[in-house]
């Protein structure tokens, strides 16, 4: 694979209709398979009122909950004819729904998904039953230590922005869920609009077979309100610190945050933190291999520079064998950072670094399902395609000099959020 | 001698060479990857008693420990540019070491893939470190992380008393304690032989690949006939176990063993009514409309006719977990506490439905039309149709290829009959995980009623009528089999 080679070849047809809504067709060789996915530029991130943390997620709920001309069952009649896998997902920036299916099932897609996306109805009492099936899912994750650490850490980093909650949102949001029926209705009105919305298309179709049905389908669908403006987090002066208690066994671990900056595909920082990130954490990293091979101190430890719409965190966790190790891992990773920040890395390691994020990133591509996914989330960042092979020309260009700059610079203690988690004895 | 295996699924091809290795094959010419699987008639059942965990175990020193030629912390750097990964699993019977890399890098991975089955190292640090984290696995993981997998492992324990697979496949904390390296390394002689191997290459992979491949692994010994499994008891009458631990909800599996496995003609009709009543993670099952849609129980709630493992964040089966004995299982993801007695009776209620008065005609056909097309998603790449093609060796019959054949001449008397056959909630073990699950176990025995309390408006008068009956459904639960267990005691030994 040449460095010069597209990242993402497929051929792509993009249209902006004229009610703003913006719809790609990738044609990709999946014979009889098409994967549908309605991307919502809508996360939790948007949940600015205080006391709806938790409502985007909720909201994908309700989208199952059917219309008028067709009631939840009939919408689940029609999915189930066509054998689909059915699903939705919803995270700090986007709401994304997918539909993988044969085909021939591509017009009852349309017409199922146009009609829901524009002409949602659910009554009251439905929508009470699936706020609890809403508890339920946070119910579901609640035994995982993860689940109370990552709501710890988003609510010490971020004190105005609205990353200050996770996904799922606070139990005490969720609870009240029930009680927000009319809420629910502004949200719909506010984000589930044309012009926050992307349709893409992947799979065995035609463009010009494909943007006929999506005009005809999605027309008629209008503008709405104006949407509020999502706070800007300060930057953070003081390192921020605490601790999970945990009933029941589990190993201890560490939960760490540095804020970083919004994902851009043109910036040499988002990429050159990515390679950090496998810089020090790759299981071939010289941290790995001394807390987990050698010192065998650590169960498991990772590290990442998630891509964000605004400001968030690069995040580490660490499974710690024994509770008197937690300092001297901590103390293990920041020395690493520090290390790369003052003698960065040979050019050959970094050409490493590059070549495997490519040839893995090609590996991620080979159902006309994952290429879908792996669309949907720049589409929602940074709304086209054409940002995939942005983000790979800019991997690239990342000098020895930039890893120095970015470890100096985001990784410090005043930077850092950390939280520990401590079971019971 | 050459041996001919046939198999179902288009495309690919298995056969055996002269060393009794068997291949199966999948080439795409056009795809640039290459998938390589090499899958072990290995398990948890062949462990040995008191070394509970010493399959598993031997396992993780293939997948992640070091070769005579390098240690494992080579092999990660010399598998680091070719953007490759040793991926390995298991269940009670096979263990599969996987990846799939770039043809670029093919000779140098399968080379790497090769060396870690042929030649472990049996390095005393992998040791230490693999068999640390397997104990970690079961005693901080299992019993403190994960409520789901604990009641499906808590299950596993009633379903199969006494038997190999009656733990977790990672072993018993008293059994991976009294496992040595010298265990290990005749545990390897022993079972990692050539005539339970099957060699499955996909993808874009040069001619003549496969068979050099397949013919670096004839230095293995031959290991002659695997042992049976012992008998499983089938228990009769309902048995249930609590597991006591700090929770938010109570998370419920149940299930009970059936006779019938993917090579057996009875699993097929089996498959439809498990579908029609919760097909794993879609929203159309009656357990799913019934229980999260209608009353806002839960999350999910789905039914399986075998063992099920979820591949990833896909929502289809993991191939390569073939199991000789299979059960039938229905999870309910956590419900809260107040509601669980009425969860447990619900989805026998729904159960016993479907025994009792058959599968709706209009059930049936949905539930048709539906798997003829979704078991069309189960294999998308070339990684996943191998791991089916593989298993239809295994079972002597393709999943994918027998419900694509046979579901058109299925008829809603052919999924009757095998319900009634195979199924009954009067033999269910049912786990429950959760906070103070005294009270709700002594309402059980007692046959007290478990309404359900709604803290939502409007239910439907239908749905509180139908309430009334299921809160009283009974369940013959006798004290005498019901056990209340911490879940820090589970798995000991």
């Amino acid at each position: 694979m040449t460095a010069q080679a597209k990242a993402f070849p497929f051929p792509t047809t993009e249209k902006t209709l004229s009610n703003g809504l913006r719809v790609f067709v990738v044609e990709y060789d999946s014979p009889g398979l098409v994967a549908y996915y309605s991307i919502v530029r809508t996360g939790s991130r948007n949940e600015v009122e205080p006391g709806k943390s938790g409502f985007a997620h909720f909201f994908e709920h309700m989208m199952f909950r059917g219309t008028k001309q067709y009631p939840t069952n009939k919408y689940n009649a029609e999915i189930k004819a066509m054998g689909a896998d059915s699903n939705a997902f919803t995270s700090d920036d986007m709401t994304v729904y997918h539909i993988l299916a044969g085909t021939s099932a591509l017009p009852t897609i349309v017409t199922i998904e146009a009609d829901r996306f524009q002409h949602l109805e659910y009554a009251e009492a439905e929508f009470q039953k699936e706020a609890r099936a809403v508890l339920g899912e946070y119910n579901k994750g609640a035994s995982d230590p993860l689940q109370p650490m990552v709501e710890a850490l988003y609510d010490h980093a971020f004190q105005v922005h609205t990353y200050k909650h996770t996904t799922i949102g606070f139990l005490r949001d969720i609870e009240d869920m029930p009680n927000q029926f009319a809420y629910s209705r502004q949200f719909f009105d506010r984000y589930y609009r044309p012009d926050n919305v992307i349709v893409l298309v992947v799979g065995d179709v035609k463009s010009d077979t494909v943007l006929p049905l999506l005009e005809k389908n999605y027309g008629a669908w209008t503008g709405g309100p104006s949407r509020p403006a999502v706070p800007v987090e300060p930057p953070q002066t003081k390192e921020q610190r605490t601790t999970v208690p945990w009933k029941g066994d589990s190993l201890p671990m560490v939960l760490a945050g540095y804020h970083i900056p919004a994902f851009s595909p043109s910036s040499v920082d988002s990429a050159a933190l990515e390679v950090l990130a496998e810089l020090v954490f790759a299981e071939r990293s010289p941290l790995y291999k001394r807390l987990v091979l050698d010192e065998q101190k650590v169960e498991h430890i990772d590290g990442s520079a998630e891509r964000h719409v605004d400001p968030n965190l690069f995040t580490i966790l660490a499974r710690i064998k024994k509770d008197e190790d937690v300092p001297y891992v901590e103390k293990a990773i920041e020395d690493e950072f520090a290390r790369i920040a003052a003698q960065g890395t040979d050019a050959k390691t970094l050409s490493e670094v590059v070549s495997r994020t490519r040839y893995a990133f090609a590996g991620q591509l080979s159902t006309a399902d994952k290429v879908a996914l792996v669309g949907a989330e720049f589409l929602a960042l940074t709304g086209n395609l054409s940002s995939i092979d942005e983000t790979f020309a800019t991997l690239a260009r990342v000098s020895v000099a930039d890893i120095k700059r970015v470890a100096a610079q985001y990784f410090t203690p005043q930077n850092r959020t950390v939280v520990v988690l401590e079971p019971e004895k | 001698m050459l041996l001919s295996i046939a198999v179902a699924a288009s495309a690919s091809q298995a056969r055996a060479d002269q060393n009794g290795i068997r291949t199966v094959l999948l080439p795409s010419p056009s795809i640039p990857l290459v998938t390589i699987r090499l899958v072990f008639q290995v398990g948890a059942a062949d462990d040995e008693p008191g070394k509970e965990g010493i399959a598993a175990l031997t396992a993780a020193m293939l997948g992640e420990g070091g070769t005579v030629q390098r240690t494992w912390s080579e092999v990660l750097d010399a598998l680091y540019p070719m953007a490759a990964d040793i991926h390995f699993y298991g269940d009670k019977d096979a263990y599969v070491f996987m990846g799939t890399v770039h043809r670029d890098n093919l000779d140098a991975f399968a080379s790497l893939l090769a060396e870690q089955v042929l030649t472990p190292r049996f390095a005393n640090d992998d040791f230490t470190r693999l068999r640390q984290d397997a104990i970690d696995t079961i005693t901080k993981t299992l019993r403190g992380n994960d409520d789901e997998d604990l009641g499906k492992q808590a299950l596993g324990t009633l379903l199969y008393p006494k038997h190999p697979y009656g733990y977790p496949t990672p072993g018993t904390v008293a059994g991976l304690k009294a496992i040595t390296l010298d265990d290990v390394k005749g545990f390897y002689a022993r079972t990692f032989t050539r005539d339970r191997l099957i060699v499955g290459v996909a993808g874009g992979y040069p001619e003549g690949f496969p068979d050099r491949y397949a013919a670096r692994f004839s230095g293995l010994p031959l290991g002659g006939p695997r042992a049976p499994l012992p008998p499983s008891p089938k228990p009769q009458g309902k048995q249930l176990v609590f597991v006591q631990k700090s929770a938010h909800g109570d998370a419920i599996s149940m299930g009970h063993a059936i006779d019938v496995t993917r090579g057996d003609d009875d699993f097929y009709p089996l498959a439809v009514a498990a579908s029609y009543l919760g097909e794993h993670r879609t929203f159309n099952g009656v357990l799913m409309l019934n229980m999260r849609q209608k009353r806002g129980l839960n999350y999910g709630d789905y039914a399986y006719v075998e063992n099920f493992i979820q591949d990833g964040w896909t929502t289809f089966p993991l191939p390569n977990i073939p199991r000789r004995e299979q059960h039938f299982e229905i999870w309910l993801r956590p419900v809260p506490p107040k509601s669980a007695g009425f969860a447990i009776r619900e989805a026998i209620y729904e159960t016993d439905k479907l025994i009792r008065e058959g599968i709706p005609a209009a059930g049936f056909e949905a539930t048709r039309a539906f798997l003829l097309n979704y078991v069309n998603l189960w294999a998308q790449d070339g990684s996943r149709r191998l791991g089916f093609a593989i298993d239809g060796v295994l079972y002597g019959k393709d999943v994918l290829a027998e419900l694509k054949a046979r579901l058109p001449k299925m008829t809603k008397d052919d999924v009757d009959r095998a319900v009634r056959k195979h199924l009954s909630t009067a033999n269910l073990s049912i786990a429950v995980v959760g906070d103070n699950v005294k009270a709700l176990a002594e309402a059980l025995v007692a046959g007290k009623p478990t309404p359900i309390v709604y803290d939502t408006k409007d239910t439907p008068a239908d749905v509180l009528e139908e309430d009334q009956t299921i809160e009283r459904y009974p369940l013959d639960v006798s004290a005498s089999r019901l056990k209340i267990v911490s879940a820090r005691s589970l798995f000991e030994k």
